[in-house]
């Protein structure tokens, strides 16, 4: 696999990430939703992964960009796997609303092992990290424009989301930890939907 | 509070697209470390379960 190959899947990968996240905005401001704090450090955990990519398109692949999104994979998935477990003896309740049977903590888990495994298999293939040593990954807009503007397009939208994101944190909780069930925004209890 | 590792990973994007690639990993670790410090504050009520 060629580098321009490997940032062409890493883009590819950034916007299947930022997807995952506009699916969770989606809950939220049209089903009226909110995160709970759990859910919100598993955003977090998606936004590292994102990070992770967004470096080797913008820089080239390197193996310790793949390492920054097992790790941020690894982090988002013990947030996950510990809202599981708080929920997993049958009586004890759930949180927000289940998609296809499974509840969002529970397909976070599964997409942040899809995460590992990926990046697992893209790091066999070692052909995409030669040259990238010598400084020559580095993306440059005039060298391939159509693989730069793609990837550089995920990279702005994942950062778009990153921003949305704290944005709506700071609206859901304010300034200090998120309530354990929020039911409304604390900054905007006027136009806050109750839960179904 | 909560919002912290969004706005760091925010700054980290930025600095992606600056092309500060160390300063971009520098504040993906703060981010992190946040991540880490709010998971310990929030997940402090008991499992009922038996590993």
């Amino acid at each position: 696999m060629t580098a321009s190959l490997s940032r062409t899947l890493n883009g590819l990968g950034l916007l299947a990430l930022s997807l995952v996240l506009i699916a969770a905005f989606a809950d939220q401001l049209l089903l009226g939703e909110l995160p709970c704090p759990l859910c919100l450090l598993q955003r977090v955990g998606f936004v590292g992964c994102a990070f992770g990519l967004a470096l080797n398109v913008k820089f080239g692949p390197r193996p310790s960009h793949y390492a920054v999104t097992i790790l941020s994979a690894c982090f988002g998935g013990a947030v996950s796997a510990r809202q599981i477990l708080g929920h997993i003896v049958p009586g004890t309740g759930t949180y927000g609303s289940a998609v296809l049977g499974l509840h969002y903590y529970t397909w976070a888990l599964i997409v942040f092992a899809a995460i590992v495994l990926g990046c697992a298999l893209m790091l066999l293939l070692d052909r995409q990290f030669e040259g990238a040593q010598a400084g020559q990954g580095a993306m440059t807009a005039s060298a391939r424009p159509r693989a730069a503007t793609f990837g550089l397009a995920m990279l702005a939208l994942a950062a778009f989301l990153a921003l949305a994101n704290g944005v709506s944190t700071v609206l859901e909780c304010g300034g200090g930890l998120c309530p354990d069930n929020p039911v409304v925004y604390e900054l905007l209890p006027g136009i806050s939907k109750p839960k179904p | 509070m909560m919002s912290l590792p969004f706005f760091g990973l925010l700054a980290a994007f930025g600095c992606v697209f600056a092309g500060r690639r160390r300063a971009a990993l520098a504040f993906w670790a703060l981010s992190m470390l946040a991540l880490l410090v709010l998971f310990r504050l929030h997940a402090t009520d008991a499992l009922t379960i038996v590993l």
